[in-house]
């Protein structure tokens, strides 16, 4: 090992090997051994289309160029459909979410009634609301937010739950013998311990949310990430599919590791600084499996 | 101290007592919960939604039965649990190695860390149309779907399991000369397996919503599929039937047979279990 490391040193080719060795060269790698992957696929399934068509595609739909005819790259008009269905789905629930978490963890009646509920509500797949707003609703952009909103917020609710009764008992007995006051025991006791749960929570409501407004474009829209998506579907131009389907993933992908798993991991701060990485990365990946 | 038994028992009846008095205060919440729930939903379904958008319970409860006992229900269940089962096994498969490498080398850490962080927060409807792109209607779409969305979790926590091996139980094997398929075999496999099945477990939720979207997208037989039948016949009672059918077995699924087969597998780290 030592040998090869002076060498590394020596040699051009070894400061490569170098950059080979270190974890951003494990990254990278990891990148171009899914284009390979992807590229294979492509050979396998003539109808899936290999990356450099897919890429190529994806720049004339955002610069907004020609399809060839009169359709034209449509980026931003789909995105701008989508963001506000999506931003007032996710507000909805949290609002909803917050006030029936808060209901169900701070009340014994209230938390026997409604707890079977909220875990039904949680295993419904965001297919489901779907097809019933689309039912109940028509097309249109009601059908699409409320699907947002039923199918994010039971998780928000059940974190917000689970934070109100990660207060330890101890805790609140105590306050209660020495009249601590209401301002400072939601100051001191309630917030901490709740902000990191709903942060967890919004997190998953933002991810959640975000698969539930493609599926209700994909199903009761005319305009929008998931409708476009469903168009060159449709349409049978898989390199267009392929396409948004860069685009929304690296849209959420992004949004959630570089804002989302941040936040929630300054909120948690306080309960998970003896962690260790991987205990750290199980938190992390636990889109939506804490509950059940 | 000569009263002993005396005072075991005196000490053990509250105790007893006070366990099943919440045995019976859980069912009685239970029943008064499901009970409240349904009518809740009558109310709202005769006074304001009406019968179409919103069937009454009863409705969607006589059409549950009919679908159990006409046989409609095993013969979509089968499929369906059968491909999640094949979709575990190939997280399985894969989980372990990758796991493997990516608890014993920090290369191999690196080069696997971006794949696992970002498989659960892609949308579902991504694995749905991409398996329907790539396989057309076939079994592979959700097997694969099921696999993807829960090797992750399986290889995180085979990373995590390794850390719990023994290492003494390592050291012993190596100074008797045992060769290293016969320690991974008999020491490592042993000690991770449970923690693999942990990570199972904990993408069981996520897996079957992934399936059912699946299902419903290209499929010809499943509850997805049947789901997606309903919706195409503009029938909501049918579609709640068979969703709520497939919820309630899936519960029942993850909390009787996943938790006990866990504590099985757990059973020889009896300390780690409360």
């Amino acid at each position: 090992m030592s040998s090869t490391t002076t060498t590394a040193r020596r040699t051009g080719t070894g400061r490569l090997a170098r950059y080979f060795r270190s974890d951003v060269g494990a990254r990278v790698t990891s990148y171009v051994f899914l284009l390979v992957v992807w590229q294979l696929a492509a050979l396998y399934e003539e109808r899936f289309p290999p990356p450099a068509d897919a890429l190529g595609f994806l720049w004339i739909e955002v610069s907004g160029g020609s399809h060839g005819g009169v359709v034209r790259g449509e980026f931003l008009e789909h995105f701008a459909a989508t963001l506000p269905r999506f931003a007032l789905g996710v507000a909805i629930s949290m609002v909803l979410g917050v006030l029936s978490g808060v209901l169900i963890g701070g009340s014994k009646i209230a938390e026997a009634l409604l707890k079977d509920t909220l875990l039904m509500l949680v295993a419904l797949p965001a297919i489901i609301w779907a097809f019933l707003t689309q039912m109940w609703l028509g097309l249109g952009d009601d059908a699409v937010v409320i699907t947002t909103f039923l199918s994010a917020f039971p998780f928000v609710a059940v974190n917000v739950v689970q934070g109100i009764q990660a207060v330890p008992r101890d805790l609140r007995r105590m306050s209660g013998a020495f009249h601590v006051s209401g301002y400072r025991r939601l100051r001191h006791m309630l917030l901490p311990a709740v902000t990191g749960y709903l942060f967890a929570g919004f997190r998953f409501a933002v991810i959640i949310g975000w698969n539930a407004v493609l599926l209700g474009e994909w199903f009761s829209s005319s305009e929008g990430v998931g409708w476009r998506s469903r168009y060159w579907y449709d349409a049978n131009r898989y390199k267009g599919f392929v396409a948004w389907v860069i685009l929304f993933v690296g849209f959420i992908v992004l949004l959630d590791r570089l804002v989302l798993v941040r936040l929630q991991r300054r909120a948690f701060r306080w309960r998970d600084a003896q962690l260790g990485e991987t205990e750290r990365q199980i938190e992390e990946i636990d889109v939506g499996a804490t509950v059940s | 101290m000569s009263s002993t038994p005396v005072a075991g028992t005196s000490r053990g009846d509250p105790r007893l007592s006070l366990a099943g008095r919440r045995r019976v205060r859980g069912v009685a919440g239970l029943v008064v919960g499901v009970g409240g729930f349904l009518l809740v939903w009558t109310l709202l379904s005769e006074l304001i939604f009406g019968e179409f958008t919103l069937p009454p319970p009863l409705e969607i409860g006589q059409l549950m039965w009919e679908i159990v006992r006409s046989g409609e229900f095993i013969h979509h269940f089968v499929p369906t649990i059968l491909r999640l089962a094949y979709g575990f096994g190939l997280a399985l498969l894969i989980g372990f190695p990758v796991g493997y490498l990516m608890g014993t080398s920090r290369w191999w850490r690196a080069f696997f860390h971006d794949m696992v962080m970002v498989a659960g927060s892609i949308p579902g409807i991504t694995y749905a149309v991409l398996a329907l792109v790539l396989f057309g209607i076939s079994i592979l779409g959700p097997v694969l779907s099921v696999g993807l969305i829960s090797m992750p979790y399986v290889a995180i926590n085979v990373a995590e399991g390794l850390d719990s091996v023994d290492r003494r139980l390592v050291q012993m094997s190596d100074a008797y000369g045992r060769r290293r398929p016969t320690i991974v075999r008999n020491v490592l496999i042993p000690s991770v397996a449970p923690f693999a099945f942990a990570g199972v477990r904990l993408s069981f939720a996520l897996a079957w919503k992934v399936e059912q979207l699946t299902e419903v997208f290209g499929s010809s037989s499943g509850v997805g599929f049947q789901i997606r039948h309903e919706f195409e016949d503009f029938s909501i009672p049918g579609m709640l039937a068979w969703v709520l059918l497939f919820i309630v077995f899936m519960i029942l699924l993850e909390r009787f047979v996943l938790a006990k087969l866990e504590r099985f597998l757990f059973r020889w780290r009896l300390e780690d279990r409360p």
